[in-house]
């Protein structure tokens, strides 16, 4: 008898320690929870009950059913698949060219090469400029009249190659790629230098003493060691690449017709210019919904090769 | 004096033959010359320009409501580099010495950018209690959700200075909810030292001899035109009066405001002609990719024979103490004189200022507002950024010779069409510009812009 009320009694102790525990937990979470509901989840799901919606963003909503996602696959004034295809362009660009430029930066500054601090902040200095210092900084770049572009090709004797490079439909998209990826080369880069400095030095001199060169040591064994922060960068790129807008909206304002529109400069355009803010909010869902399938993807691709 | 005149029988003319939002079609009011009408007005007028008027002297019975401290808040697109900048300063500075108990808080913010800002701020119910905006269907949509203060009250006030018919576009189901500023036409900008060199003293007056000009400054290595293909508004300025010219002010605000189908073939052939003029390179290439400024710049560096935009660029153009004697104003040429003729302008008064309906001061706001765009209006005329919807007072011989040309238009004006992304609602007008630039970029041609148009503006 003694024994069970011995027992009952620590059961009685057990729960109310772990009751306290889990609402210590709660209390100390709540916080957080209440921020990550009210600035993720809530505005989530006003964009998906608005997507639902015709809804002019002043007056009183009407309920349309799926009708604006139909709309944005098959109507011609929205050109969705036009600016889809400009992202997934830019995304392409990201993980196949800055990627693995930034991951060469940061290998060979990963090496203690003299100079290495100013490099890197060097590299680093375009992230921290402001995108409309950059944006400008490009269109006089690009500008056709005394731009230095045009005016080097003209110097170099190919002045056939001089362009209206944001005018042109063919050159538009191109010239805002490569500031894109320009000014983010210095943040992957830094990403990976990180992880190359976190490789243990004992790794590199074990395959130093197998007889590794430093593109050997770099190739099967840094890179398969930040194999995470790579992933990372890829997921940082394409979802980046997705929800690009500044530098589109300052260096060619989504054209010339329509030739450089990306979803979130449609989005912009559907909620404050058109006043079509159950379109816009469409919009933001199907970016939402493409970003998360992406990591998700990109995850999930980055696991089939870890063993 | 005589130019007091001329400025009343321009506003009896302008308040006749605007195309107003209502719908109502381009009618051919008599010549300014023949303006009974307006001549009417001009004595009581002139009793008003003796001295600027003052709401406090016409209002004792406001004065002492409006007594108490107040703080509104306003927001417009007078920034530092636009050309109505000084008339917003001085109207201002007016306004705080004569109504010191009311502190106002302004703010300017650029062009496209406060299209969106306003209209966030509509939609979060967070609007200044006295905002700037554009009259017709921008203004229209806020109306009709019931977040603008009506002025129907307050514009008993003003009537003697403010025609009616200058509401026209900001009057929603009989209601008045905008205070009309200066309004303006698209103007056909020259810089006369260039066409001197291609052998013309004077802008050509039909479309053969323009067409001919343009050669000729081709010949001489002069680009005839500038356009900025980055803000889309600036290709309506040249194509809707290339429209007008071709099919006629009626028929263009059919299409415009009436629900007249955009499978026009006159409007498709218009298209081919404007695109025909890109063709044969009459356009600096270069301003595709150019905004407003860099273009106007470039105009009035002398890289351009002509411009065409608003005529509120007199006010800078007539500042500019190189371009000032270089730089003549016209209207475009008729193109088809079966259906157009000259006197068919594109514009009319569409700066408005207007008051939220959730200001806590609307009444006050309101009156001041009122008396904010009467001054604004007239620090506008005298500086040459557009002609004044309200009537004028004072001394307004110091109105720039620009100005004054334009003036004579407007005063021989048969009939105006008001901006097409004005007239139309938010969405139609964004999908209308869209066509617009795909135009201006030959990705289609007159057949597939009304098509496109006709399909998608059902």
């Amino acid at each position: 008898m003694w024994k069970v009320f011995d027992m009952a009694d620590k059961k009685t102790i057990k729960r109310k320690t772990d009751f306290k525990k889990g609402l210590d937990i709660f209390l100390f979470l709540l916080p957080a929870i209440l921020l990550f509901v009210g600035i993720l989840i809530a505005p989530i799901a006003v964009s998906l009950y608005r997507s639902l919606q015709k809804w002019n963003g002043f007056s009183p909503g009407t309920f349309i059913g799926f009708k604006n996602y139909k709309d944005l696959f098959t109507s011609g004034s929205i050109n969705w698949m036009t600016s889809l295809k400009n992202a997934l362009i830019i995304a392409f660009f990201s993980v196949f060219v800055q990627l693995p430029f930034s991951l060469l930066l940061a290998l060979l500054l990963g090496r203690k090469y003299k100079g290495e601090r100013f490099f890197l902040t060097v590299y680093f200095m375009p992230v921290l400029i402001s995108t409309v210092v950059i944006g400008q900084l490009w269109l006089k770049i690009y500008n056709p009249d005394y731009g230095i572009l045009n005016r080097a090709l003209a110097a170099l004797g190919l002045a056939d190659w001089q362009h209206v490079w944001v005018g042109d439909p063919k050159t538009a998209l191109g010239s805002v790629v490569v500031p894109t990826i320009w000014q983010y080369v210095g943040y992957h880069m830094l990403l990976m230098y990180a992880g190359v400095k976190g490789v243990s030095p004992d790794l590199r001199e074990a395959a130093m003493l197998d007889g590794a060169t430093n593109w050997q040591v770099d190739r099967y064994v840094v890179i398969p060691v930040i194999k995470p922060i790579i992933r990372t960068s890829v997921i940082f790129a394409v979802t980046g690449s997705l929800k690009t807008y500044d530098l589109v909206r300052i260096i060619t304002n989504a054209g010339p017709t329509h030739k450089t529109e990306v979803p979130s400069t449609l989005l912009e355009d559907m909620l404050f210019l058109r006043n079509r803010y159950g379109m816009g909010s469409t919009i933001s869902v199907m970016l939402i919904i493409l970003c998360f399938a992406f990591a998700l993807a990109i995850t999930a691709a980055f696991k089939e090769k870890e063993y | 004096m005589k130019k007091r005149v001329i400025s009343m029988v321009l506003a009896g003319v302008m308040a006749l033959s605007l195309c107003a939002c209502g719908g109502s079609a381009a009618e051919a009011p008599a010549p300014a010359t023949e303006a009974p009408a307006a001549e009417e007005e001009a004595p009581a007028q002139e009793e008003t320009e003796a001295e600027a008027p003052a709401a406090e002297e016409e209002a004792p019975a406001a004065e002492e409501a409006s007594s108490e401290p107040i703080t509104l808040n306003m927001w417009c697109i007078a920034t530092e580099s636009d050309s109505n900048r000084h008339s917003y300063e001085a109207a201002i500075a007016d306004m705080q010495a004569a109504h010191p108990e009311v502190t106002l808080n302004w703010e300017a913010f650029e062009n496209e950018s406060y299209k969106t800002k306003i209209k966030a701020a509509v939609s979060a119910d967070e609007m200044p209690d006295i905002f700037f905006t554009w009259s017709c269907a921008f203004l229209g949509d806020f109306v009709q959700a019931g977040k603008v203060y009506c002025l129907d009250d307050v514009y008993q006030n003003y009537k003697d200075e403010l025609p009616v018919v200058m509401l026209g576009n900001s009057t929603y189901e009989g209601k008045h909810y905008g205070v009309p500023l200066t309004m303006n036409i698209v103007g056909l900008f020259a810089n006369m030292d260039l066409l001197k060199e291609a052998g013309y003293d004077e802008i050509p007056g039909t479309y053969e001899d323009f067409i001919k000009c343009c050669d000729d400054l081709k010949a001489k290595g002069i680009t005839p035109f500038g356009c900025a293909g980055k803000e889309t508004w600036c290709v309506t300025e040249y194509l809707e009066s290339i429209i007008e010219k071709s099919i006629g002010a009626e028929e263009l605000n059919n299409v415009f405001v009436n629900g007249a189908t955009w499978n026009n073939q006159g409007i498709a052939q218009a298209v081919d002609t404007f695109q025909e003029m890109i063709k044969k390179e009459y356009f600096d290439p270069a301003g595709i990719g150019l905004t407003n400024d860099e273009v106007k710049a470039n105009f009035m560096a002398g890289k351009y024979a002509f411009y065409m935009n608003g005529t509120w660029n007199c006010a800078d153009f007539a500042a500019n103490e190189e371009f000032k004697d270089k730089v003549k104003v016209a209207e475009f040429p008729v193109i088809d004189s079966s259906k157009a003729k000259l006197g068919q302008l594109i514009g009319g008064p569409s700066d408005t200022l207007a008051v939220a309906a959730s200001s806590p001061n609307a009444e006050r706001a309101a009156d001041y507002a009122m008396e904010l765009g009467k001054l604004i209006c007239h620090y506008g005329y005298l500086d040459g950024c557009g002609l004044p919807a309200w009537t004028p007072y004072g001394d307004t011989s110091s109105v720039n010779p620009l100005t004054q040309t334009v003036s004579e238009i407007v005063a021989n004006a048969d009939s105006m069409v008001l901006f097409g992304d004005t007239a139309m609602t938010a969405d139609d007008a964004q999908v209308y510009l869209s066509y617009v630039d795909q135009v201006y970029g030959s990705a289609i041609d007159g057949a597939g812009f009304i098509e496109g148009l006709a399909s998608d503006l059902r």
